[in-house]
């Protein structure tokens, strides 16, 4: 009851923020109303997507202060459980997506036990080699595809299907990921003031002083990255039926990992809107980036060289990201 | 029956023994300093107890429990808490999510935490300032929550690490009062490890002197203070001389 009360409590914000805020949620509810190009309604879905795979990396990454560059995985696992169930069972979304969140954590935990034995850099480069076990055992195996992955093939079913979320129109999408992200903010919000949240703030700050003060600085670290592949299971399984063609490449691969840290760390790790503020630089960036380049063979790759810039940037002036920028500019106005 | 009891504990580091065969026992609710020249391996002997570092051999039994083998957070769930010496509170928390942090032991409800490290900070003359980020505080009061933060959670043991070093009288006298708070209003027993005499003579029941990694005193402030081999070891002669109406 009282974590029900304090996902819905903002109070520790200040009014502007909030008021900011709920004109982008009234924003968010009525963009589809208006007339939109389809490819704006698209960056639309992909900010959204992007903004709770951010969300859920905040909580391990931003809060918890563990780099994670392997989130990707467990899109992929979420997006595989629900395309395969589907497609060879015609069982629906609303099902397959929480055995897909089950799936995800176990194999989490699987990951999770040995790879939080490590600290620091170590830690983040160990998250990457583990990340891409799964991507090279999908690459292979025949019943999901191998690497030519899984197609759901939208003819069979009547639209728009509510069940499978199979539909035509993508207005249809738009407010099931943004039902989505509405309550992965609720959650993020009751998360940072829960008991967890708060030992992860303190583990991030210091690890012996943590566990001196009866932490399980090991466990705390495991539960809290498998809240965060829950958070980007989801999207995977919704990005099954939204983009209906799966690969193990561009579900489970190394440059959605980064990019999913990335829009945490841009926008401010560590912050309830750092997040969404990162996915809404950094989504537009990326489809001008695809546009722009297009199949430019040649030029593959340069966005990850962007996306490594950024980082540094990052890393240099302001580790809190724009929203840390934010908070320093308030402070100094205060005083 | 005492509140913990350390049996023959030796620590080494590759040949360097920190801790050589080291005895005692502390009571429910006494206050005992520990002295001893850098590197004499108090702070050592605190990480052993607390389950930070394995022991080489000997055992600590707390509340009439083994808990020799335990790791720092069990230790810490069973009432042992501490500070350390070479830092303060998590500096990106504010005052109150620090002690916060300490009482979240105690609970999962955040408003009862929240109430509980009210309550300290209040206890510890810290009201006011607990929306402040504690990396914005000077450390006289960084230390202080410190103690709060571990205070927290609850324990019946606090474990002291040079809370004092490094500030001026006035700050010892804020330090030396929140001491005697926890000590003597809450009943909570002490192991206050301190190179600041006025304040380890002053508050301890007990003092235990450590050289070279081995007890060499154990005893009222008073008599240790007097012992020679104490004085030849760490005090030294002036320090008798000077502070001849305190003794
Ligand atoms: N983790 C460690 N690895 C190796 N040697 C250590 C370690 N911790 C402490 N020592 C050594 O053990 C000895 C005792 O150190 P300790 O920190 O316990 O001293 P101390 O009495 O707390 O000194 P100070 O008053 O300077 O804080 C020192 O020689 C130190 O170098
Ligand atoms: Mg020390």
């Amino acid at each position: 009851m009282e974590t029900l009360k304090s996902a819905f409590d903002f109070s520790d914000f200040p009014r502007l923020d909030i008021s900011i805020a709920g004109i982008i949620a009234i924003f968010l509810l009525v963009f589809p109303l208006f007339s939109h190009s389809a490819f704006a309604m698209a960056t639309m879905i992909q900010f959204l997507m992007f903004s709770v795979y951010g969300m859920g990396w905040n909580t391990i990454g931003g809060y918890g202060g563990q780099v994670d560059l392997g989130k990707a995985q467990y899109v992929g696992i979420g997006a595989y459980t629900t395309a395969v169930l589907l497609i060879r069972w015609n069982i629906p979304f609303w099902f397959s997506m929480p055995l897909g969140v089950c799936l995800a954590m176990a194999w989490s935990f699987i990951i999770g036990y040995p790879l939080f034995r490590l600290k620091g850099h170590y830690f983040a480069i160990a998250t990457i080699a583990t990340s891409l076990v799964l991507m090279d055992l999908f690459s292979v195996w025949e019943f999901v595809g191998a690497a030519r992955g899984l197609e759901i093939s939208p003819i069979k079913y009547h639209y728009p299907d509510f069940w499978r979320l199979i539909f035509k129109k993508d207005i249809y999408y738009y407010y099931v990921i943004l039902g989505f992200f509405f309550v992965g903010i609720l959650y993020v919000n009751g998360f940072r003031r829960s008991r967890l949240g708060f030992q992860l703030r303190s583990i991030r700050d210091n690890e012996e002083m943590a566990s001196s003060l009866g932490i399980n600085v090991h466990w705390a670290k495991i539960k809290t990255y498998a809240i965060a592949t829950a958070f980007v299971s989801v999207v995977g399984s919704f990005h099954a039926c939204y983009i209906k063609n799966i690969e193990p490449q561009d579900t489970m691969g190394l440059d959605l990992s980064i990019l999913i840290a990335l829009m945490a760390m841009l926008g401010g790790a560590g912050s309830l809107w750092g997040p969404i503020i990162g996915a809404a630089v950094l989504i537009p960036l990326k489809s001008y980036l695809k546009a722009w380049l297009g199949g430019a063979a040649g030029l593959a790759g340069i966005d990850l060289v962007i996306y490594a810039v950024i980082i540094m940037l990052i890393s240099a002036l302001e580790p809190r990201g724009i929203w840390g920028i934010v908070e320093k500019v308030r402070r100094r106005r205060w005083q | 029956m005492a509140l913990l009891e350390v049996l023959n504990l030796t620590k080494t580091f590759g040949g360097l023994s920190a801790n050589q065969d080291i005895s005692f026992s502390v009571q429910e609710g006494e206050l005992v300093g520990i002295i001893g020249p850098n590197g004499a391996g108090k702070t050592t002997l605190f990480n052993c107890i607390s389950g930070f570092y394995p022991v080489s051999s000997g055992k600590v039994i707390f509340n009439g429990k083994n808990i020799t083998a335990l790791k720092a957070h069990e230790t810490a769930r069973r009432g042992l808490a501490r500070t350390f010496q070479i830092y303060a509170a998590s500096g990106d928390l504010t005052v109150i999510e620090n002690v916060m942090v300490g009482c979240f032991m105690r609970t999962r409800s955040r408003s009862k935490a929240q109430a509980a490290a009210e309550e300290i900070l209040n206890e510890f003359n810290l009201t006011g300032i607990g929306d402040v980020f504690v990396g914005e505080l000077p450390v006289a009061v960084q230390k202080r929550v410190t103690m709060a933060t571990a205070l927290g959670s609850g324990p019946r043991l606090l474990l002291l690490d040079e809370v004092a070093a490094g500030l001026t009288p006035n700050e010892i006298e804020e330090i030396m009062a929140n001491i005697r708070h926890i000590h003597s209003h809450l009943g909570i027993a002490v192991m206050l490890i301190e190179h600041v005499m006025e304040l380890v003579m002053k508050v301890s029941d007990r003092v235990m002197v450590l050289d070279y990694g081995r007890k060499i005193a154990d005893g009222p402030p008073r008599t240790v203070a007097k012992d020679p081999e104490v004085i030849k070891a760490y005090l030294g002669e002036r320090f008798v001389r000077e502070h001849q109406e305190m003794l």
